[in-house]
């Protein structure tokens, strides 16, 4: 008889989360779908809107046309997205229709003079939900609302992750530098997101690379300081050449590379016995790097040294040296050259290479 | 009699236990499913910062083979690889691997893109079928046909592994369909986490959708039952299932439809396995193995928003084989990897995900089956209480429901706006129908894949399926 109750108590607890389960979906499929319907319209509504202010038959009408956008947009962030939208989507046929995009352009101007996105984003920041506030530091950071730094930089030091990391980007964005600083100094013992992130602020940062890179130099650990010198490689800030001859000229392998690399993108002719001796280098990364970096310089003798590494025991490096080749000033008669002769190893990685250059040009 | 009367005691026994089995089965899957829920209910949130379209320019954003085994794919090859084209993705090559065919997909891929012949090295890491010639086409730079001799699919992405050039590599289904975003969505775990070693996407049954060049534009639902019964079965698969195993890092299975991989990783542990239909899951099981073996941090992801489309069988025939199919592979695989079985060195994989699939997804069918000519013969015998039978059958049939109706949810709540409230509710009723015949029917199936399993192992078998709308 135990058994019998136990089964219809849960026969009844079955029943009741089955209902629960129905109800819930019936509201949210109910929700989903008012919330559709509301998109669309408010799409297509924004879509005519945005039409009738660009061709307002007068200026009156326009200014009246863009108040009126401007109070239905009100204090929604979502409405504001819509709006943009509407302007992106039309922007794309307006540019082939017409020769410039200042009436668009200049119509976000108005529209954000009244409607103040910078207000609706701040707004969020107040949210009790971290997604939302971090959303709202990237869309303040891309208003460049610096009047809300103070608080993004609170923010960036929250404990939640996703908040920190997203309030620290904004920062970058701002170009404040001792924040981002202390931000990546947080991270730099997680190796697994560390070098992305490296990468991304310092695209993305708007102030001076350098002074950022300085900073960051100073307190790092070694894993740190060669991505950081990986990552701004690209922008030869000259005020570090001699660090990087210094450690390009050391026993430090990981750091070695990283000051190879970094003096690779400046190509300057003065650097070729540094990159000719680390192409001899017993490590084939120090050689890979040193192949690029002999690339960018193009000498007779830079080429007969990338040459030579058409054939290396490791794969990579021959990989690197056929794609260093063809950016180089190489005669077609070289390439024959190779292409015919005894060196499988080389011919293979210049075949392997023709191909795929011919993939990125069109490109 | 003695005889006699211990036979009866060994059916009733075995029936309680087939209950038993059942009933705590369905547990199982229903504890997966609440799980599950508070894990999407999180990413979800956490997507609104996410914000990946930043991403959809990035060079920091690593680069994708798109890798596209082709065999006997004349239906839809040109269509999908067309589709491939315009995905939202930085940098990526589409690599199709005609793997043989006897119809005419080369023909046809090589004449609508223009492509010709090249020459170049090809680096064989992984061995595989002789490899005839590569084609190139100048007008689409992105896309490479390969034409090799016949040797399977796994045969086939070894191939397309060998000549991709890029870090990660997927796998896609020739008659499948990515949405615009999908690599975009799953190629940012890896730069989230440089541990993620392979991460799988969602795959959705296209039967009564229309997609368009990888974007979902509408439901209506589909016109027979099977196709119905399909949808709710895959969202209680994907959504229930492989969100709660990818949070305990013990996914053993990346569909074949549709999964990102380190393409490092796949050569070091020796590429695809070629004398096997469940490729998929082997080369995952394989791929936890290794790093545990070798003692690296690692991570096997699902992510539920990235999504791929696929073409469910429209009839039972299709499913048996296909069901079979699926059995088989895992039989394949999990006797592949015994010594895993509950075996500490290969953490919860081998203490939790492999004893899990020897038990419920293996055995569970053979007991569930068993159940089904055992319960009703017992109750014939008088042996078991109508009252009880009863409660055991509505209890079973409520777990069942339970688990679907929450995947639905699961369903509403990360693929918002897909279908419409009725139509919503219309799929609700599929989820109490589907108890009653097609669950049966599916476990029969299965049942068959383990006693077919000697005969049918290399056996891939045809499956018709309904072309995408254009």
């Amino acid at each position: 008889m135990e058994y019998a109750l136990l089964g219809i108590i849960g026969i009844l607890l079955c029943l009741l989360v089955i209902g629960i389960e129905y109800i819930i979906h019936y509201k949210m499929a109910e929700k989903d779908d008012n919330k559709e319907n509301e998109f669309n319209t408010t799409c297509h509504k924004m879509e005519i809107w945005v039409e009738g202010i660009l061709y307002a038959p007068t200026e009156q009408c326009r200014i009246n046309e863009i108040q009126s956008l401007a109070e239905t947009i009100g204090n929604s962030a979502e409405k504001y997205e819509l709006f943009m939208a509407a302007l992106n989507k039309i922007k794309e046929n307006y540019i082939q229709a017409e020769s410039s995009t200042k009436p668009i352009d200049d119509l976000i101007e108005q529209v954000d003079s009244i409607v103040d996105p910078i207000k609706i984003y701040s707004e969020m920041l107040d949210s009790d939900d971290v997604y939302h506030i971090s959303y709202a530091c990237r869309c303040l950071a891309d208003h460049n609302a610096i009047e809300y730094k103070d608080k993004i930089k609170e923010l960036s030091e929250n404990e939640d992750p996703n908040l920190a990391y997203n309030a620290s980007m904004a920062l970058a964005h701002f170009g404040d530098t001792q924040s981002v600083a202390n931000y990546i100094h947080r991270i730099e013992n997680n190796k697994t997101i560390s070098f992305r992130l490296v990468n991304e602020f310092f695209e993305n940062f708007t102030g001076d690379r350098a002074e950022l890179a300085e900073m960051l130099f100073k307190n790092s650990n070694k894993y740190m300081r060669n991505t950081i010198i990986k990552s701004i490689a690209q922008y030869k800030i000259e005020r570090f050449i001699p660090m990087y001859l210094e450690g390009a000229s050391g026993d430090d392998l990981e750091f070695k590379n990283s000051c190879i690399v970094a003096l690779g993108f400046f190509g300057l002719p003065e650097y070729e016995q540094l990159f000719q001796i680390a192409a001899q280098d017993q490590y084939w990364v120090l050689r890979v790097s040193a192949i690029k970096g002999l690339a960018k310089i193009g000498t007779h003798t830079a080429l007969e040294t990338v040459k030579n590494a058409l054939n290396d025991k490791e794969w990579w490096v021959r990989n690197t040296a056929a794609d260093a080749m063809l950016s180089m000033d190489i005669s077609a008669k070289d390439i024959e050259d190779i292409l015919g002769g005894y060196d499988r190893f080389a011919s293979d990685a210049i075949k392997n290479l023709l191909y795929r250059k011919i993939d990125m040009k069109s490109d | 009699m003695n005889f006699l009367n211990i036979v009866r005691d060994f059916i009733v026994v075995f029936n309680y236990f087939c209950m038993a089995f059942t009933i705590t089965l369905s547990i199982i899957y229903v504890l997966q499913m609440f799980i599950s829920f508070a894990n999407v209910k999180k990413d979800y949130k956490k997507q609104f910062s996410n914000d990946f379209i930043r991403y959809s320019q990035s060079d920091n954003l690593m680069p994708i083979s798109l890798i596209v085994p082709a065999y006997n794919e004349e239906a839809n090859i040109v269509q999908n690889i067309h589709s491939l084209m315009k995905i939202n993705y930085p940098q990526y090559e589409i690599i199709v691997v005609n793997d043989g065919s006897k119809d005419r997909t080369p023909e046809l891929v090589i004449n609508a893109f223009e492509m010709y012949k090249i020459e170049t090295s090809i680096r064989y890491q992984i061995p595989t079928q002789k490899i005839r010639g590569i084609y190139y086409s100048r007008k689409y730079p992105k896309l490479l046909f390969v034409d090799k001799d016949n040797g399977g699919k796994s045969d086939a992405l070894n191939a397309g592994v060998n000549i991709s050039k890029y870090p990660l590599f997927t796998c896609l289904d020739a008659d499948s369909r990515l949405e615009k975003d999908a690599l975009l969505k799953l190629g940012i775990e890896f730069i989230k986490d440089t541990r993620i070693v392979v991460a799988g996407g969602i795959v959705r049954i296209a039967n009564g959708s229309k997609i368009v060049d990888g974007e979902f534009q509408g439901f209506s639902m589909p016109k027979k039952l099977v196709e119905r019964f399909q949808i709710v079965e895959y969202y209680r698969s994907f959504l229930a299932g492989r969100v709660f195993w990818a949070k305990t890092n013990s996914l053993l299975i990346v569909s074949g439809a549709f999964g990102l991989f380190r393409k490092q990783t796949v050569i070091d542990v020796g590429g695809y396995k070629t004398n096997t239909i469940g490729e998929d899951m082997e080369i995952v099981v394989r791929i936890h193995k290794m790093m545990h073996k070798n003692k690296r941090k690692y991570r096997v992801v699902f992510n539920e928003s990235s999504v791929c489309w696929t073409q469910g069988p429209m009839s039972m025939k299709d499913i048996r084989s296909q069901r079979r199919r699926w059995q088989i592979g895992l039989l394949d695989t999990l006797i592949s990897h015994r010594d895993m079985l509950l075996n500490p060195r290969y953490g919860f994989v081998g203490l939790l995900a492999i004893p899990y699939n020897w038990i419920f997804e293996l055995i569970g069918a053979l007991v569930e089956a068993i159940g089904y000519v055992l319960i009703p013969f017992t109750l014939m015998m008088g042996e078991l209480n109508m009252f009880f039978f009863i409660t055991y059958f509505m209890l079973a049939v409520m777990l069942g429901v339970i688990l679907s109706e929450g995947s639905l949810i699961l369903e509403q709540h990360t693929h918002r706006h897909a279908m419409s409230a009725k139509q919503s509710l219309q799929i609700s009723i599929y989820a109490i129908l589907e108890n009653f015949g097609y669950r049966q029917m599916i476990t029969l199936f299965r049942v068959e894949g383990i006693f077919k399993y000697r005969k049918l192992r290399r056996t891939w078998g045809e499956i018709k399926r309904k072309e995408f709308e254009q």
